[in-house]
């Protein structure tokens, strides 16, 4: 017995050293630099100021907070109503299917997100895939303009994080014990009753964190909205790349990126609180 | 179950197998140097550039002659440049070549070598037109490596406006169907330039009044894309579009009846230039390599590989003809250099203002 | 007993094939004679030419593949031990390290990038795998060690009792009893890892050194001169090297 409780102690140290050298370090050095001056041409001077989070608060980039925060959940509520069913539906495949389909699932992964964004814009672009499809169809008559449309940045936001979803749920499903489903039927359950009362039971903590693994990344995406959405979004990650790199505020852009640490651990806390489980744990 | 596991390293195998066929032939290659320079001979140069700036052949010709190998590594962003260089205090890097505006900066902290022009013996074919420029105004760090000069391209056949100049691009006809890169000191310089102003103007209520002219041109955007903009002339996604060199050459290349249009009001440019950092581990070889992208049949490779302006005198008769009119930069049209602008670094307020403007322009296209 | 409905094939299919469309273009448009994606110019195999005589490609995509391999094998040992003892009983600090182990996910990459260079210069760790390395697994170790622990949670403990009360020992039980279970967990977790370190591209940038240049940094800072077709190309390759190599297991599995 003694020996376990040895075992867990040593399990936990790559993860604490790991985190404590190159997480907390670098993320501490970060906030510090939030809180320093803007040097004449690169870099920060070691003078103390609140002025970068002073503008955090101009109603200008609040706005652009709003908006990551829309799109991000949009993101979130989409990949999860097409990547939670989806999961679910693998766990049920035969093995072989199952190892076939985690495959085909990934092997566009083997592939730079740039081409394949590329491969969107062919699709969208006018006189593109879809639109020479729809007017074949009949459906509509002249080329549309379906490129750089919010629709568009959404279906490419999908289509990235769908995996992480479908994954995180398809590991929770397939080690379910679907005799506990029959049982229930068996005891005059509807299919929709069991579905509640135990397969969304026993399956949530990969519905959840598959949602943390989509909502958490996506705050943070934003050059899909560029090349999908022809730069028209203006999203807190792709201004904090501006302020880096143009503007060289290297603290303004620690700043931001400071609330928008802070904003995505709010929410994940909201969204704790209103799953009301534990399996969350762990996590802010 | 564990062969899934199994599975995935074997793909790694496989693929690492298939990658080692590239790595023998750089092997085979540093032998056929024999001719070269004794004390450089088996050493190795770091050069430090976006991809795609060199073509393969000019780098193992490089290799051929002096039997220095080229180490060639990639950067996004001129920033990430600069901070990797302030981070490594100019070591690591024996030639880097970036845009004018950073270089200035790089210049400022140190980071830049003062060139020791007697040992780039090609040094006198760089046209003078391209240099003396502000980021460099003696000349003491510097060799231009080609230069961009964004301009106006536009189908004839799908657009009915004249276009003279970028005042033209606030036609209402031209509603919808614009492309610009995604530059804000260009564009918001353009829209400066259209009032008449200096594109590195400091006077925050000119930057102002441009920028509230610019968000009138907001109807008229299709899109903003700095990567390649001439696909979307080229399929016609947009009539118009203000691109950098290298996708104007790409588009008319592509499509010959496309017009180029050098807007009347002015050009803004800029130069790329070549330098080595201070504590560059192997300068000498740095200097070889300077020496030889500046003769003039490299160059004229050079320049026709990576389509931008060439800023070499002697390389321009070496320009093939498919070539010429595209990157020799025209006779008749020197004189809008002359009068041109570069876009130099602004003051923090001023470029501030900027940014927002910019960014508020971009909520107004969507 | 698992019947999978009509309607749920049809649904897979679908969601595969609208995952696949973007790639099936990226493999259409690498026989493309025009160096733009916009016009399709003709047949040609020019690319493919282009590709095997590009010996940097070739080594930045070993140099790719290498730190995927190296990232993940860290992310693991880290994710899954991590996650191995913090269920059960908690001390004090675990929510508080488990909780910012996945906050590397939730910055945007060209902050963390920056500051990741920053403290390895100041450590003095040379720029190159070693950098590379534990960078990528700072956002590689979250989704394993999430994805492990979704999966640990149903986990019956009196499974791994039993085993010990009919005398294997730690390790046996272990590799018997727990580390069958948790299989899936790793290998959809290594899947992505694998897959995000090798796509990224600024956080590499950031740390890495003149010596190691990877795939996605090279395509990324191609945008400069305008991207070719070679990328699809090379990417067509990979495609059919994945598949045939998926083809292979499978029909070895048949034994």
């Amino acid at each position: 017995m003694k020996n376990k409780k040895l075992n867990k102690y040593l399990l936990r140290i790559p993860i604490y050293i790991f985190t404590i050298l190159f997480v907390i370090l670098p993320l501490a050095y970060m906030v510090i630099i939030s809180f320093l001056t803007k040097a004449k041409t690169w870099g920060f001077d070691f003078t103390f100021t609140l002025e970068n989070y002073k503008k955090v608060f101009d109603p200008f980039y609040l706005n652009i907070f709003l908006e990551s925060v829309k799109l991000a959940l949009a993101s979130t509520v989409l990949v999860t109503l097409i990547g939670y069913p989806f999961g679910y539906f693998m766990g049920r495949l035969s093995e072989r299917w199952k190892r076939r389909m985690m495959m085909l699932l990934m092997i566009p992964f083997w592939t730079s997100g740039l081409i394949r964004l590329n491969g969107w814009i062919i699709i969208f672009r006018s006189n593109g895939v879809l639109d020479k499809l729809l007017m074949f169809s009949g459906i509509t008559k002249t080329p549309l303009k379906l490129l750089y449309t919010y629709p568009a940045v959404l279906v490419g936001m999908v289509y990235f994080l769908l995996p992480f979803m479908i994954l995180s749920v398809y590991s929770s499903v397939e080690k379910m014990d679907w005799s506990l489903i029959e049982a229930s039927r068996d005891l005059g359950a509807s299919r929709l009753e069991s579905f509640l009362t135990i397969t969304l039971r026993l399956t949530m903590p990969g519905l959840l964190s598959g949602v943390v693994l989509t909502f958490v990344p996506s705050m943070g995406l934003f050059y899909i909205s560029d090349i999908l959405g022809g730069n028209k979004i203006v999203l807190i990650g792709s201004v904090i790349v501006e302020q880096l790199t143009k503007l060289r505020n290297i603290p303004f852009a620690a700043a931001l990126s400071v609330i928008l640490m802070l904003l995505t651990i709010v929410f994940l806390r909201l969204y704790k609180k209103v799953s009301g489980t534990g399996e969350l744990e762990g996590l802010f | 179950m564990k062969s899934k596991v199994l599975g995935l390293l074997g793909l790694g195998a496989a693929l690492a197998l298939t990658a080692c066929g590239g790595g023998s032939k750089d092997a085979s290659q540093q032998s056929t140097g024999a001719a070269a320079d004794s004390a450089l001979k088996g050493t190795t140069l770091n050069l430090y550039t976006w991809d795609g700036m060199f073509p393969q052949e000019v780098l193992d010709g490089f290799t051929e002659k002096t039997g220095v190998k080229v180490n060639y590594s990639n950067f996004d962003l001129d920033e990430t440049m600069l901070a990797k260089l302030e981070e490594t205090k100019g070591g690591d890097y024996d030639i880097v070549v970036a845009d004018d505006y950073i270089i200035q900066l790089a210049i400022k902290e140190g980071l830049v070598k003062e060139l020791d022009k007697s040992k780039i013996s090609t040094y006198d074919n760089i046209n003078p037109l391209f240099q003396s420029k502000f980021y460099d105004p003696e000349n003491k760090y510097t060799m231009p490596y080609g230069a961009g000069i964004p301009l106006i391209v536009y189908n004839p056949e799908t657009v009915k406006v004249d276009i003279q100049g970028y005042n033209d691009l606030w036609n209402p006809e031209l509603a919808g169907n614009v492309g610009i890169i995604g530059n804000y000191r260009v564009i918001d310089g353009i829209t400066l330039k259209s009032l008449g102003y200096s594109f590195n103007t400091n006077d925050l209520t000119q930057i102002q009044e441009a920028g509230d002219k610019l968000k009138t041109l907001a109807p008229n955007i299709r899109l903003i894309n700095d990567n390649n903009l001439q696909d979307y002339l080229l399929s016609g996604e947009v009539g118009a579009a203000f691109m950098y060199t290298s996708q104007v050459t790409q588009a008319i290349k592509a499509n010959p009846d496309l017009k180029v249009v050098y807007p009347k009001e002015g050009l803004g440019f800029g130069v790329m230039g070549s330098f080595i950092p201070s504590n560059a581990p192997n300068a000498e070889a740095a200097y070889k390599f300077l020496e030889y992208i500046n003769e003039p049949e490299v160059a004229a490779k050079c320049f026709e590989y990576i389509g931008y302006f060439v800023t070499n005198k002697a390389a321009e008769s070496y320009v093939s003809d498919d070539w010429k009119d595209l990157i020799v930069f025209p006779e008749d049209k020197i004189s809008l250099i002359e009068s041109g602008e570069l876009i130099e670094n602004i003051s923090d307020e001023a470029n501030e203002l900027h940014n927002k403007l910019w960014e508020e322009f971009r909520q107004k296209t969507n | 007993m698992k019947k999978v409905s009509k309607a749920a094939v049809i649904f897979l299919g679908l969601v595969t094939v609208l995952n696949y469309l973007p790639i099936i273009l990226t493999v259409v448009y690498s026989f493309n004679k025009s160096k733009l994606t916009s016009v399709w110019e003709g047949f040609s195999l020019d690319w493919y030419k282009m590709l095997f005589n590009d010996g940097d490609i070739k080594k930045a995509l070993l140099n790719s593949i290498i730190l995927a391999v190296l990232t993940c094998m860290l992310s693991l040992v880290i994710g899954v031990s991590a996650a191995l003892a913090m269920r059960g009983k908690k001390l004090i600090f675990d929510d508080f390290i488990s909780g910012f182990a996945s906050l590397p996910i939730m910055i945007p990459e060209i902050i963390l990038g920056m500051v990741f260079m920053a403290i390895f210069s100041y450590m003095n760790l040379p720029f190159g795998f070693v950098t590379m390395t534990i960078a990528h697994s700072s956002f590689c170790v979250p989704y394993i060690f999430l994805i492990v622990r979704a999966r640990l949670m149903g986990m019956d403990l009196s499974l791994e009792e039993a085993a010990r009360d009919l005398g294997a020992s730690e390790f046996e039980t272990f590799r018997d009893v727990t580390l069958p279970y948790i299989l899936p967990g790793i290998a959809s977790g290594l899947l992505l890892s694998f897959a995000m370190s090798f796509d990224d591209v600024v956080i590499s940038i950031f740390t890495t050194g003149p010596s190691v240049n990877t795939l996605a940094i090279k395509i990324y800072t191609k945008m400069k001169t305008g991207i070719t077709p070679e990328i699809n190309a090379l990417a067509t390759v990979i495609l059919v090297i994945t598949v045939l190599m998926i083809f292979i297991s499978e029909r070895t599995r048949k034994d």
